[in-house]
């Protein structure tokens, strides 16, 4: 008897890793992405801590490794609709969403989305920038093929245009596919599908959305980032000029009462890397970290804080920000209470960017109840004390950051753990 | 040597490269070439039809290499490989030569110039072509057993998933029980379960288990051979033993740092928290008045270095202590409370309503342990403190085994500055060695709390299942040739090499490099560096990179 | 090519990880740079023998460009590092033969820096636009320089530099057999010297390769003091690779050894 699959559901590093790792083994799987890429967050960091090496160098060999592996399955612009059955023995009803693009046929050369009337704003460049209504979800993805958003596609909205199948080369426009559900009987499941930014709208006194200048950091990460809407170069929104002198602000929403009561794990490393980026673009520019406690327990963490200030012109001020307010300049005024003084005081800086809280994805509860599994309070994917890679329904397995804010090699950890937990199960159902 | 007959594709990619060189001339230019038996053009050389035409044209015309000039090796060189092999050619007498996107899309307004270059860029791949030999990819058989030296929490976690993956597992324990630190620890956080029911629970499945065999009072003497072929060599008691094993997994945890020279320890009243541990398990914590000290050795010059699990661990046995006795006063002194993620926050807040007392001190100003009292200057206030105590307790951090240094060298794998493992890749691979086979897990790693050790234990034994699974590794085609005549046995290669994968060992003619095919992964740093010049690159031959260089220099019309 | 419109021909190592996906990404960036550069693809910069770079030169090309990854990122862990000491060699035997050390352009660029990837080439191409045909620096005609490269390449493949280079990071930073730790200012007074004697033991080799000559003969040749000439033509009279055919009256004519 043939053995049965695994569902991964989520196509990050976690899932990514995890499909490896089951695929390497010899076991299927079919990777679901609700994106029309896989590579998740990971693809949105320009560097990563402690190395700070190229985050879409180390991850793009394995989007590569996942889209051709014979053992993997890809069903990327898809949802999980339904899970029935038990461990051994899951019946999932996949929704694959119409991209309007044949896979196969697509070789990504750019000609439609050049002639697209269509502008919204670009989702992975966070707004930053806009993108067509036929587009790549990023450069680097995978399947490196178009797909046509149907919800700002003027054919779709107004009956008009199709201008881009006019151009295609290879025929690869179909704005006759339809949405397909696919029915697959799997053996188990692995939930990793991350955590969304929280959006610090709310917390007024910060400033978001009002002042041109402050940022959240996954916007400071596109900022940054070579291949990103500003190829990498830090400017203010307000004016385009560079950025000299950036606050980092932390626990924005996190160990809050009102928001998250948690902490988020990776954003006093994730500060510190920012900084030491914006360094390293500008070695007159200077940054200050206003935290609440340190948190770099992991391997090299705490040398890397000790680089950054030491190295990296970074000051790290243990106060928690009153409020941030604008100058005439659009500069802004951070207010605090300085530590060794205790006195109010106030810094001016050229760019907030605001550590904001990992929180769980939204449509997580839709799925928990699909899957029929917990959720804890904070509404990530609950885990068996003894076994805290299980969920709380057997042959259903979480990891990375779905399961609680952790960092890549964490999540990395996880993922490969969840994969040994679902390969366990296929040998029990095997051998009975 | 038979006649080498090269087919070249030149292909328009659409417009991508046909819009912007001129592809019919790139065709003429290389019939021209020495060696060229067929060219041809193609409008999307990877489709299935530009690869029937491939495929073809070997059997038609009895090509026996193949170039292709279109886009990039990085995302088609496998395909073209593969259609090669599809038509019974080596599929390492393939060639690619980049004129898109190393070409065409960068040089989109200077036609003359870019064809130009698209004519060099194919005359150095057809003369590379031409030196290309054919390559096997050799299976090497994997032994499926493991081997898991350390008996704790992530040695026992990953033994028995492997085990039940059913594969034979040897778990071997230094001491006489299994359990390791766990043995020790009284309530785990935030689970509150008892560490010795976890340790009850985990020895049960062992024992259940008729795939595991465990051997306990036993060490490690020495360790040989490659993944899938490993010898290791083991002591119990007295008697000494060879196993065999396909891979190796690392889980022997880490010590607690004994601070003799730090705050007037002295084991009574002044303790470690693993001591303290210890006599919450006896129940023999009478102290009212109990100060706990942070970072005590920690994040210091000599060991600069946040240990992690401390934090959590004073937070859970503070409440432990207040819980039992609310008359009990509690003091934490820390730097910085380090409890990340969503249950230790939790701690955190429950601690402090539970009336548990916060100082911060700075590094600067140490807190001071007198006889009675300890003087400690609160940041937060700006004042010093003098406490009185009953019990102090110093959380110190995990150090690496003060073994692990030797355990490492026996298994040839490197350990970082501070004694832990150090992994292959801090990210993408946390939890393998770079010598493939060998893998490592917990506290050995890195200071990690319980469910860490969990999962980095399922991550390992997920790792070291894939080579198993597969029952053969494959080599790396692209490895370095020894000759035995010129090479002097003078050791740079092994000293270089990255993976462990040439050594020198004694052959018939003296001491010799010899290749470990299994461990290669072909970068060619042996090849570039050997002072007698007596290795050969496989593909990437010094002959093949002269010949692209020399063919670059030939006068173009 | 007259001397303002002359235009360099650039070759370029690149690594399949880092440098040559970087390269790749400027193609799809669509980002336009000159077109004198040919890219040679390797697996790993560590691959890029030293004689290789030489080798270039002698077929005339005007600029070599040797790029990997980051140093800590290197997809084979540590193989750029051993990238990093070959160049440096190789620029110090360039420099001794006359050339323009800047001819070889030695840097790091990852998979997602297309941008820095075509800056560089950008660069480079400028600045050996600017520097002349290869050899332009130098005072010697075309045969003396073809002729010192020569030299050059074959003292590169010889054990000595080579097993120098490899050994520098252990000597540098550990200790030798003798328990002793080397500077890296007494590594590169040894290294130069190194240089300086294979360099011209290689040039006195090649200028006997057809006819036998005296040690006065070569030193006229080759424009080295006779005693320089003399020290290492015994040294290459005790590594059996040079001979003496004959006396000239008083003077001994060498030539190499043919086996």
């Amino acid at each position: 008897m043939e053995e049965k699959p695994v569902l991964i559901i989520g196509g990050g590093i976690s899932g990514i890793q995890a499909a490896l790792d089951l695929g390497d083994m010899g076991i299927r799987v079919h990777l679901v992405e609700e994106k029309p890429c896989i590579g998740g967050r990971m693809a949105q960091l320009d560097k990563t801590f402690p190395t700070n090496d190229c985050s879409i160098c180390i991850l793009a060999p394995k989007l590569s490794d996942c889209f051709r592996h014979p053992n993997i399955t890809l069903h990327t612009y898809s949802e999980i609709k339904k899970v029935n059955g038990q461990k051994g023995d899951f019946t999932v009803k996949i929704r694959k969403y119409a991209k309007y693009v044949k896979e196969d046929e697509c070789i990504n050369c750019g000609e439609c989305n050049a002639k697209c009337p269509v502008k919204v704003p670009d989702e992975f460049d966070v707004g930053l920038r806009n993108r067509e209504a036929i587009y790549l979800y990023y450069l680097q993805g995978v399947p490196p093929v178009m797909t046509i958003d149907r919800e700002h596609c003027l054919f779709f909205t107004r009956g008009v245009c199709r201008i881009c199948e006019k151009f295609c080369p290879k025929e690869a426009i179909d704005f006759d596919q339809k949405d397909e559900d696919v029915i697959i009987n799997v053996n188990s499941i692995i939930v990793a599908t991350g955590f969304d930014p929280f959006d610090p709208t709310a917390i007024t006194q910060y400033g978001y959305k009002r002042y041109r200048n402050v940022v959240t950091s996954i916007e400071y990460e596109r900022l940054i980032c070579a291949s990103g809407p500003t190829g990498g170069h830090l400017e203010r929104q307000s004016d385009g000029k560079p950025a000299k002198k950036i606050a980092f602000i932390q626990c924005v929403g996190s160990r809050d009462v009102k928001n998250n009561r948690y902490c988020s794990s990776v954003c006093c490393m994730h500060a510190t890397k920012e900084a030491m980026l914006a360094f390293e673009h500008d070695s007159e520019l200077k940054s200050y970290i206003f935290y609440m406690d340190l948190r770099a327990a992991g391997k090299g963490f705490q040398k890397y804080l000790e680089r950054g200030e030491q190295e990296y012109n970074i000051s790290y001020i243990r106060s928690r920000i009153a409020n941030i307010t604008e100058d005439q300049n659009e500069n802004l005024v951070i207010q605090y209470d300085d530590p060794e003084t205790s006195k109010n005081k106030k810094v001016t800086v050229d760019l907030a960017v605001l550590a904001t809280s990992l929180i769980p994805r939204s449509g997580v509860e839709e799925l928990a109840r699909i899957l029929n599994v917990e959720l804890d309070d904070y509404k990530f994917f609950k885990t068996d004390p003894l076994n805290p890679l299980d969920s709380s329904r057997p042959g259903i397995y979480v990891c990375g950051c779905c399961r609680g804010p952790t960092d890549i090699p964490e999540s990395v950890a996880q993922a490969s753990g969840a994969a040994e937990r679902a390969a366990e199960t296929l040998f029990e159902v095997v051998i009975t | 040597m038979s006649e080498v007959r090269v087919g070249v594709f030149v292909c328009h990619c659409g417009t991508n490269i046909g819009g912007f060189l001129d592809v019919p001339e790139l065709v003429k230019y290389a019939l021209s070439l020495p060696n060229v038996a067929f060219t041809q053009e193609n409008k999307y050389t990877c489709s299935e039809t530009g690869l029937s035409e491939i495929k073809k044209a070997i059997l038609e015309i009895q090509l026996n290499r193949i170039v292709v000039a279109s886009c990039t090796p990085r995302t088609h060189e496998p395909l073209f490989r593969s259609a090669c092999k599809e038509a019974g050619l080596n599929p390492f007498l393939f060639q690619f030569v980049n004129i898109r996107d190393q070409c065409s899309w960068v040089h989109m307004h200077d036609k003359e110039a870019a064809t130009k270059k698209a004519k060099d860029l194919i005359r150095m791949g057809v003369a590379n072509a031409v030196l290309l030999e054919p390559l096997e990819e050799l299976k090497i058989d994997v032994n499926p057993k493991a081997v898991v030296i350390g008996g704790g929490i992530s040695g026992m976690t990953s033994a028995i998933s492997l085990a039940n993956r059913g594969f034979e597992v040897r778990l071997i324990e230094k001491s006489e029980k299994l359990g390791g630190t766990l043995n020790n620890l009284y309530k785990l956080y935030p689970t509150q379960i008892d560490a010795s029911n976890l340790v009850t629970a985990k020895i049960g499945e062992i024992e259940k288990n008729s795939r595991i065999k465990v051997l306990t009072s036993s060490q490690v003497l020495d360790v040989d051979g490659f993944v899938g072929n490993y010898t290791v060599k083991i002591k119990q008691n007295n008697k000494v033993q060879n196993y065999d094993a396909g891979v190796i997994i690392v889980a022997t945890g880490a010590d607690v740092y004994k601070p003799s020279d730090l705050y007037s320890y002295d084991g009574e009243r002044v303790i470690t928290q693993l001591e303290l541990e210890k006599a919450l398990k006896r129940g023999e914590v009478k102290a009212q008045r109990i100060i706990m000290i942070q970072c005590a050795g920690a994040r210091t010059k000599e060991r600069p270095y946040c240990s992690k699990v401390c934090c959590p661990t004073a937070l859970k046995n503070a409440l432990l202590i207040k819980e039992k006795n609310d008359d009990s006063q509690l003091y934490i002194l820390y730097r910085d409370m380090v409890t990340p993620g969503t249950e230790f926050e939790d701690l955190y807040g429950k601690a402090r309503e539970a009336g548990i007392n916060f100082i911060k001190y700075s590094p600067e100003k140490e807190p001071i342990v007198e006889n009675e009292s300890l003087k400690v200057y609160d940041e937060l206030l700006g004042e010093e403190l003098t406490l009185p105590y009953d019990l102090v307790v110093l959380s110190t951090p995990m150090v690496a085994r003060s073994d692990s240094k030797e355990l490492a060298q026996k298994l040839k794998v490197p350990v970082d500055e501070h004694g832990f493992y150090l992994e292959a890749h801090v990210k993408l691979r946390p939890v393998d060695f770079a010598t493939d086979g060998i893998f490592v897990c917990g506290c050995a790693h890195w200071p990690s709390n319980v469910d860490e050790s969990i999962f980095q234990a399922y991550g390992a034994s997920s790792r070291a299942s894939i080579p198993m699974s597969v029952g053969y590794v494959t080599t790396e085609p692209l490895i370095p040739v020894v000759d035995e005549e010129k090479c002097t046995g003078c050791g740079l290669c092994e000293m270089n090499c990255p993976f462990k994968a040439i050594k020198i060992e004694k052959k018939e003619k003296g001491r010799k490099a010899n290749v470990i095919a299994a461990s290669c992964k072909g970068c060619g740093t042996c090849g570039a560096g050997c002072p007698q010049k007596a290795i050969t690159m496989k593909h990437f031959t010094d002959d093949q990179i002269i010949a692209q260089v020399r063919a670059l220099a030939e006068v173009t019309s | 090519m007259t001397a303002y419109n002359f235009e360099p021909e650039i070759l370029g190592f690149l690594c399949n990880w880092c440098s040559y996906a970087g390269a790749d990404l400027a193609g799809v960036s669509r980002i336009q740079y000159p077109t004198n550069i040919r890219i040679i693809r390797v697996m790993c910069s560590a691959r890029v023998d030293p004689t290789f770079i030489l080798e270039a030169f002698i077929q005339g090309i005007d600029g070599v460009m040797v790029l990997g990854c980051h140093l800590g990122t290197c997809h084979y862990l540590t193989g750029n590092y051993n990238t990093e000491r070959r160049m440096k060699t190789a620029k110090k035997v360039i420099k001794k033969v006359g050339l323009d050390a800047e001819r070889l352009f030695v840097d790091w660029v990852s998979a997602a820096e297309g941008e820095r990837f075509a800056t560089f080439v950008k660069k480079f191409t400028d600045k050996i636009r600017n520097l002349g045909p290869l050899g332009k620096e130098t005072a010697f005609d075309n045969e003396t320089l073809k002729s010192r490269l020569v030299a050059a390449k074959e003292a590169l493949a010889q054990d000595k530099i080579r097993w120098l280079v490899g050994r520098e990071r252990e000597l540098v930073e550990e200790k030798n057999v003798f328990g002793e730790k080397v500077t890296q200012e007494e590594f590169d007074k040894l290294m130069h010297q190194t240089i300086e004697k294979e360099f011209a033991k290689r040039r006195i080799l090649l200028s006997i390769d057809k006819n036998a000559l005296s040690v006065k003969e070569i030193a006229q040749k080759l424009g080295i003091p006779t005693n320089v000439v003399l020290k290492n033509v015994m040294a290459l009279e005790s590594d059996g690779l040079i001979s003496v055919i004959g006396i000239d009256g008083n003077t001994p004519k060498y030539q190499i050894t043919r086996v």
